[in-house]
């Protein structure tokens, strides 16, 4: 394999990658001083998925929650189950799946590479039989039951209903208790055949490795063969396509809200770019900083959990406005105003200035996890960005970037999702 | 390895010298007795934290902040045995990622100390504008908890379980304590406070101790020091077990199954009890994951965890209400199995290797909240101290502290799913 490194200076960190010959794509960052590693083996396969490219191109539809309910079944083997394996080496173990990915992982401080023996092994070698699919939905339902009790969670996939007409980023990541009961074994080992290929993979170690141990055992460990991958079904929603409001009962303490405007993307992902101007354009104009913010709180109308940030992905670009509220409509209303005020006046040098330093020192700040530093390596690869492609992107943003971020907001693409509390 | 130093009486410094991160952290923590004012401390620490004399308003220490490249200033009431913690933390970029030549780090423990030394305060009072926006913020996250059905069931089992304890206290007070508190009160709680609370301040970051040492003795050597004879009560063996019950229209119910887990001091038998309590329900090798989810697929989640600091041992689990039975009769089954030894050998190792991945940090805020945690320890413990310590424990240890755990109160959130649903139409 060759080996190509990516150095920052100032960050004083390199990132060694190499492309296995099965396609499967590696990255290791080793990091002086520290105790422990990390590493996630991640494939491109996530809740979005709800369609499976065939051999002519075609699509055709899958259940909902096949990528998270893998998840729960590669644990399982015919002889040791991979949780098992690991109270070998003590390293902690899990998973996950988000919309985009699905991600097994560990951390660890002793026997690492025999810990990433583990990792490789259990993720290539799927086993489950009719019995444990089926036993795997009681847990999973359990798992959802607990999530539809979860106001954050709701009040978030209530407003990409809202948003999103077609675009699978509307469907909950681990289905539901009518979706999943469609899934048996035969259909995971067909989506696993599909999907779990590795040059649809990436694994990344971060923490106190050498990076030609971590090649060299990855070497030897890869046996499934290289395939061609499914492409990923690309849905674009209308702008207009949007329910404007949208509400849900749960008990809760008071009324939550959640504004999102979505953004009308022609291309499946933004520019790592646009992310970050938009970063800075949501810290520079809603802020903690702000005057804006101030006259919020004391006005009554958001309190500290109120937040301002972009969610996106593939297919998917929502800026996203959410918080305790007692007076939604009210909350909404100095919200839409702020904008358009800033639409028109523009991003003041000072309030742009301080949100670049503050962008810039969370990226500096996130190399400090291993496990963070890991994620956001795997994030960069899959948006398809070179390590510490953001270092320069924060140095060089202008304000002018920012503000067409802004611009971007606009009324036909937006939504209002409200919890409210249960009558008593 | 750390650096101990003694500031002023009851007030100690812990540093740890850390290149290799990009980050330093700061925390001063400061204990106080669990009673009828913790709503008024509460209330005290989030004015604090919100301003000071050289930032006299959010805006500006926010502006301030961001200026230190998001440096960020966060706190925390929490409570550790019978004793109300304040904690003040500060994070920041290390110094060699400054773009002017500044000091990142030492503005921001300067900021830190101005704030909780220098507040903003006129004619003894925080001014009446700010304790209202205070006291709404900090009702509605009473209010909030509610939101989080987990952590709902956790705070009502303790608080009927430890009824006529102060623990049973909600560190942050109630709607009505928040209400009445009053601005003599919040002026006497920050005297108070400086004067009497045990207070550890810990530093961890590329900075020397002697520097932070120098700097707080200063602020310290003004105040008359007379620190609190912090005490937690301990009751080793639950007289009687309950249950109590309340609805909620939720889709899962949730269950709390407190006990009391043998101890009489926060330092008793604790290794033994910490082993035991991860292999009868800490990780994935755990007895209650293994049976309560893997075998008889009744939850998501079920799992038990130890506070030592109240000899309290708790087990949470996301249920079907209806299967609560079958759920408590589970958990106190695997309870007897971890006490009659019906445990290999092997899963002692990998609950020891398992706890001794707890006790490694990776980063400047894992590590100070190691050693913020054990403010009222009279002995500091490394984490590598500790993790021989567990080593130690034998399998009769363990057996032994699970025949002390006596079941106490059993707290059921029970979900009410057709109120839900018919709602959703």
């Amino acid at each position: 394999m060759k080996i190509e490194k990516f150095e920052n200076k100032l960050l004083n960190e390199t990132v060694y990658c190499a492309r296995h010959p099965s396609g499967l794509e590696i990255k290791v960052m080793p990091k002086s001083g520290y105790k422990s590693a990390f590493a996630m083996f991640a494939v491109k396969y996530g809740s979005i998925d709800t369609f499976l490219q065939q051999k002519d191109g075609s699509f055709t539809p899958i259940p909902e929650g096949t990528a998270h309910f893998l998840e729960h079944k590669l644990f399982e083997s015919e002889e040791l189950d991979a949780f098992k394996l690991f109270e070998k080496t003590g390293a902690y173990a899990n998973a996950y799946t988000s919309f985009e990915q699905t991600a097994y992982l560990f951390k660890g401080s002793e026997n690492i590479l025999q810990s990433l023996g583990y990792l490789l092994d259990f993720v290539q070698h799927p086993y489950f039989t009719a019995e444990t699919v089926q036993k795997e939905q009681g847990i999973i339902g359990q798992e959802i039951r607990m999530y539809l009790d979860d106001p954050e969670w709701v009040i978030m996939l209530n407003l990409l209903k809202a948003l999103y007409k077609d675009n699978p980023v509307r469907v909950d990541i681990a289905g539901t208790q009518e979706s999943i009961s469609h899934i048996d074994d035969k259909l995971l080992y067909s989506l696993y055949n599909s999907f779990y290929n590795p040059s649809n993979m990436i694994l990344t170690v971060v923490g106190s490795v050498d990076p030609e141990e971590i090649f060299s055992k990855v070497e030897t460990s890869i046996i499934r063969e290289k395939k061609t991958v499914p492409e990923r079904k690309f849905t674009v929603d209308s702008p207009e396509s949007v329910k404007k409001y949208i509400s849900s009962k749960l008990s809760v303490g008071r009324k939550q809200f959640m504004l999102g405007y979505k953004e009308h993307i022609l291309k499946p992902l933004i520019s790592l770019e646009d992310e970050i101007a938009s970063q800075v354009m949501l810290e520079a104009v809603f802020g903690v900083s702000t005057d804006f913010y101030k006259q919020m709180l004391d006005d009554g109308l958001i309190s500290l959990d109120f937040s301002a940030f972009l969610f996106n992905g593939y297919g998917f670009s929502v800026f996203m406005f959410g918080g305790g509220s007692d007076d939604p409509e009210k909350t909404v209303k100095a919200i839409k105003d702020r904008i358009n005020q800033v639409k028109e006046n523009g991003i003041s040098a000072d309030d742009f200035e301080r949100a670049k330093r503050k962008i810039y020192g969370k990226f500096v700040m996130l190399y400090n996890e291993i496990d963070v530093s890991a994620n956001y390596l795997v994030s960069l690869y899959f948006t398809g960005y070179e390590p510490f492609a953001e270092m320069n992107i924060i140095r060089d943003l202008t304000v002018e970037k920012a503000e067409k971020r802004l611009a971007c907001l606009n009324e036909e693409g937006c939504a209002l999702s409200v919890i409210e509390p249960m009558d008593k | 390895m750390y650096d101990l130093r003694e500031i002023a009486r009851g007030v100690r410094l812990v540093s740890v010298k850390a290149s290799d991160y990009k980050t330093a952290m700061i925390s001063v923590s400061m204990a106080l007795p669990l009673n009828e004012n913790a709503a008024v401390n509460a209330l005290l620490l989030n004015l604090l934290k919100r301003s000071c004399k050289a930032y006299p308003d959010y805006t500006s220490l926010h502006k301030k902040l961001d200026e230190l490249y998001g440096a960020s200033v966060f706190s925390s009431v929490s409570k550790n045995g019978d004793a109300q913690v304040l904690t003040l933390y500060a994070e920041c970029l290390d110094d060699r990622f400054s773009l002017d030549g500044k000091s990142i780090i030492s503005e921001t423990i300067d900021l830190l100390k101005d704030i909780i030394f220098r507040p903003n305060v006129e004619n003894e009072s925080f001014g009446d504008d700010k304790l209202s926006l205070e006291k709404r913020l900090l009702t509605e996250s009473i209010i909030e908890e509610q939101n989080d059905k987990r952590a709902y069931a956790f705070k009502k089992c303790v608080e009927h379980m430890f009824n006529d304890e102060p623990f049973g206290i909600n560190a942050t007070g109630t709607c009505e304590t928040v209400k009445n508190a009053e601005m003599s009160q919040i002026y006497d709680a920050w005297k108070n406070m400086l004067s009497r609370a045990v207070i550890q301040i810990t530093v961890v970051g590329n900075i020397d101790a002697g520097i932070v040492d120098d700097s707080f003795k200063e602020d310290f050597s003004d105040i008359d020091r007379n620190p609190y004879d912090l005490k937690t009560i301990f009751k080793p063996v639950a007289v009687e077990s309950r249950r109590i019950e309340e609805t909620v229209a939720a889709n899962q119910g949730k269950l709390v199954m407190g006990f009391r887990a043998g101890t009489e001091n926060a330092n008793d038998n604790y290794y033994a009890v910490r082993v035991m309590t991860d292999i009868f329900g800490g990780g994935t090798h755990s007895n209650l994951f293994q049976n309560i989810r893997e075998k008889m697929s009744l939850a998501y989640y079920c799992s038990a965890g130890f506070v030592s600091t109240k000899g309290f041992i708790a087990v949470q689990s996301g249920i079907d209400t209806e299967k609560e039975g079958a759920v408590t009769q589970g958990v106190l089954e695997q309870l007897k199995d971890v006490a009659d030894g019906k445990f290999e050998d092997s899963i002692i190792e990998a609950s020891k290797r398992s706890l001794k991945e707890g006790f490694t940090f990776s980063s400047p805020d894992a590590i100070c909240k190691y050693y913020t945690s054990q403010l009222l320890d009279e002995n500091i413990e490394t984490p590598d101290e500790v993790i021989k310590k567990i080593e130690k424990v034998t399998k009769e240890d363990i057996c032994k502290a699970a025949e002390k755990v006596s079941l106490d109160t059993v707290f059921m959130l029970v979900a009410d799913s057709e109120e839900v649903n018919a709602d959703e139409n």
